[in-house]
């Protein structure tokens, strides 16, 4: 199994008060709460916690989240240009750049073939919807955003695979009549492909394209829905049954010395559900497109009627959790090194296997100290004792993608 | 709507409301559809027939796909003023539907007799960091309630108290609104030039205090279209069809009238 480390460079100096009486913490929380001279530092020892990631054999993950407390990644491509030239033999996973944000994706295929390159071919490029504050923040229209997320991928396929000249482009989102990047990325046909969705049905279109399908804090349930989702999918489009390798959990994820160490220093990655996810609800429950009308209804209601079912986004379940609920709901792994390894292979039997764990192994007041602690036993202790995953046809992969 | 009442336009069978008979009143709806029961329906039937349509993926009126665009709303209701029968039409438009109909008049001047626009959007009047028109998908729900209504607590809409098929067609409402008016938000950037080949007489009504569209707007927009008029209705604000129905019409009566 590969294991992916995942840090969200948060920034949760702000104070409580602040963030209480704030209506959001992402999206319109003004920057003057952001002090740039502890953004540096952060990252700083973020990045530092990425190149220790590169000596002990993990793997990193870049991603991108606008502004607010959770992450002070807001240009992905600039930090993923940094981890390609800075570490030098691990893989690098960009989940990713805001395509459904990003006004041309040819530029986002250009940055991503430029970072394949300076790391000589070890660049995963990873596809996300966004969440809703994103479409504020990257002024994005919300209504259509699934079929524009399927289109910007079209493209940026298209622009990594062709090599014989300018080709052009008129879809119903994007334009660009001449399309022709340099340079063109390292690995061929074009870097490994990801998407991170826990809805069934984008997971199907995932399966049908051979794009390797991460779960992110959504629990063994949700992802094993995808998951059967994504092998149904093959299945009916008479491909191969998936390997493990075709499919991503991610948890957070604290390894310690003992139980008591690895629960007290992992429930500060708490943080990240219960103070960082508040977003107003005209940014989240109100916002158009996210749902269809037929489910988005009943936000409004302030008393939801008797045994109606009210609209509940994934992340909504998530705030206000206990660490004990987290574990329980395979949200967080914490513990020993024994514990964590026992808390991830129950995960793994519940979902049907997975190749690739990410864990998000700091958040929140949690320091570098802590998280270099962490990266430590997880390579040392945890990840040799994981199963290999089992690999996917590789030829089929291609053809599955040239298919569509 | 159980009346199922349909009317073709493009291919697509758009709801239709119809009431009262006479000179043909065509009236476009704003953010929500219009309401069968509301009052100035009723009031406004006395002054000839209205047809109030939904729009594609407002109410029961289906969206084709990759009917999308405000151009596509504007050329659905020139459309469907060819192929009105009878003589000359009245447009009425609401707020959003407001903005369709100064585009529709702009296009087609000779298939109207007047003009009605109440509250409408659709232009740009200030500098590039004064917006002019209330972002109703961005700005908390209270800040929008508080602009958009005179007496929030009187006759905006309860959540609570609606029906389940009535808050779907409400979600839908502002879904279809999303996908047409999200950018550039709630305007064309090229509408006031045009807005001058509007040569039917015009009356802009507005509410005093809609904070959706301010006053000020709605002078500086009745300024752009030739020889029209512009009245505000007291104790009103983004609404005055629901909050002053019998001001509204009294207003719009008259100036029939004229």
């Amino acid at each position: 199994m590969q294991a992916w480390y995942h840090c969200e460079n948060v920034y949760p100096f702000v104070p409580q008060e602040v963030l209480d009486r704030a209506p959001s913490v992402r999206a319109s929380l003004p920057n003057k709460y952001c002090d740039p001279k502890i953004a540096a530092n952060l990252f700083e020892e973020c990045l530092d916690e990425h190149l220790l990631c590169d000596e002990l054999g993990i793997n990193v993950v870049s991603i991108e989240h606008h502004s607010g407390i959770n992450s002070l990644y807001g240009a992905s491509p600039m930090i993923l240009g940094i981890l390609a030239r800075q570490t030098k033999n691990i893989r690098i996973l960009s989940l990713g750049t805001l395509i459904t944000v990003r006004p041309d994706p040819v530029r986002v295929a250009e940055e991503y073939a430029t970072a394949d390159v300076i790391s000589r071919g070890r660049l995963e490029i990873g596809f996300v919807k966004s969440g809703d504050s994103e479409m504020v923040s990257g002024n994005a229209n919300p209504v259509g955003y699934v079929e524009r997320f399927w289109e910007a991928i079209d493209l940026i396929q298209k622009t990594l695979t062709s090599h014989d000249g300018p080709f052009s482009w008129e879809g119903k989102y994007y334009t660009h009549r001449h399309v022709n990047i340099w340079p063109p990325p390292y690995q061929r046909p074009h870097p490994p492909l990801w998407a991170a969705t826990g809805d069934p049905e984008t997971s199907a279109e995932l399966g049908r394209r051979g794009i390797i399908n991460a779960l992110v804090l959504r629990g063994p349930e949700a992802s094993k829905r995808a998951f059967d989702a994504y092998r149904a999918a093959r299945r009916e489009a008479g491909l191969s049954a998936p390997g493990t390798d075709r499919f991503a959990y991610a948890a957070l994820c604290y390894v310690g010395d003992t139980d008591e160490e690895g629960m007290r220093v992992g429930s500060k990655t708490l943080w990240f559900l219960n103070t960082s996810l508040k977003q107003s609800p005209q940014m989240s429950k109100f916002l158009p497109g996210r749902m269809p009308p037929e489910v988005a209804a009943q936000n409004y209601r302030t008393r939801p009627r008797p045994g109606a079912q009210a609209a509940r986004r994934p992340a909504d379940s998530l705030i206000g959790i206990t660490p004990e609920q987290a574990i329980a709901r395979g949200i967080l792994c914490a513990g020993n090194p024994d514990t964590v390894y026992k808390q991830i292979m129950d995960i793994y039997d519940k979902v049907g296997g997975f190749g690739h764990f990410i864990f998000i192994g700091r958040s929140g007041f949690l320091d570098h100290e802590e998280a270099r602690k962490g990266i430590r036993l997880m390579a040392k202790e945890v990840l040799p004792r994981l199963p290999a995953a089992t690999s996917t046809g590789a030829t089929e992969l291609l053809s599955a993608n040239a298919a569509k | 709507m159980a009346s199922g009442e349909r009317l073709k336009a493009c291919g697509i069978e758009l709801e239709v409301l119809r009431r009262g008979t006479g000179r043909p009143i065509l009236l476009l709806h704003g953010f929500q559809t219009v309401d069968p029961e509301a009052r100035f329906l009723e009031l406004l039937a006395r002054h000839g027939e209205i047809i109030a349509p939904s729009s594609p993926g407002f109410g029961h009126s289906p969206r084709p796909k990759d009917f999308d665009t405000v151009y596509d709303l504007v050329h659905l209701y020139l459309e469907l003023l060819d192929t009105l029968p009878g003589g000359k039409v009245t447009l009425v438009g609401f707020s959003f539907g407001g903005w369709l109909a100064a585009e529709v008049a702009v296009a087609c001047s000779h298939r109207l007799d007047k003009l009605v626009l109440v509250d409408p959007l659709g232009i740009k009047i200030s500098d590039r960091e004064t917006p002019d028109i209330l972002d109703i998908f961005n700005r908390s729900p209270d800040e929008v309630g508080r602009k958009s209504w005179h007496d929030p607590d009187r006759l905006a809409p309860d959540f609570n108290a609606m029906s389940d098929e009535a808050l779907v067609t409400y979600a839908r409402n502002r879904e279809a609104l999303c996908l047409y008016a999200w950018h550039p938000y709630m305007y064309n950037p090229q509408l006031p030039r045009w807005l001058g080949r509007i040569n039917v007489p015009t009356l802009l009504l507005w509410g005093e205090s809609d904070g959706v569209v301010t006053p000020d707007y709605g002078d500086a927009y009745s300024r752009l279209i030739p020889g029209s008029r512009f009245e505000l209705i007291e104790a009103a604000a983004h609404h005055p069809e629901i909050e002053q129905p019998e001001a509204l019409v009294e207003r719009i009566s008259r100036f029939l009238q004229e």
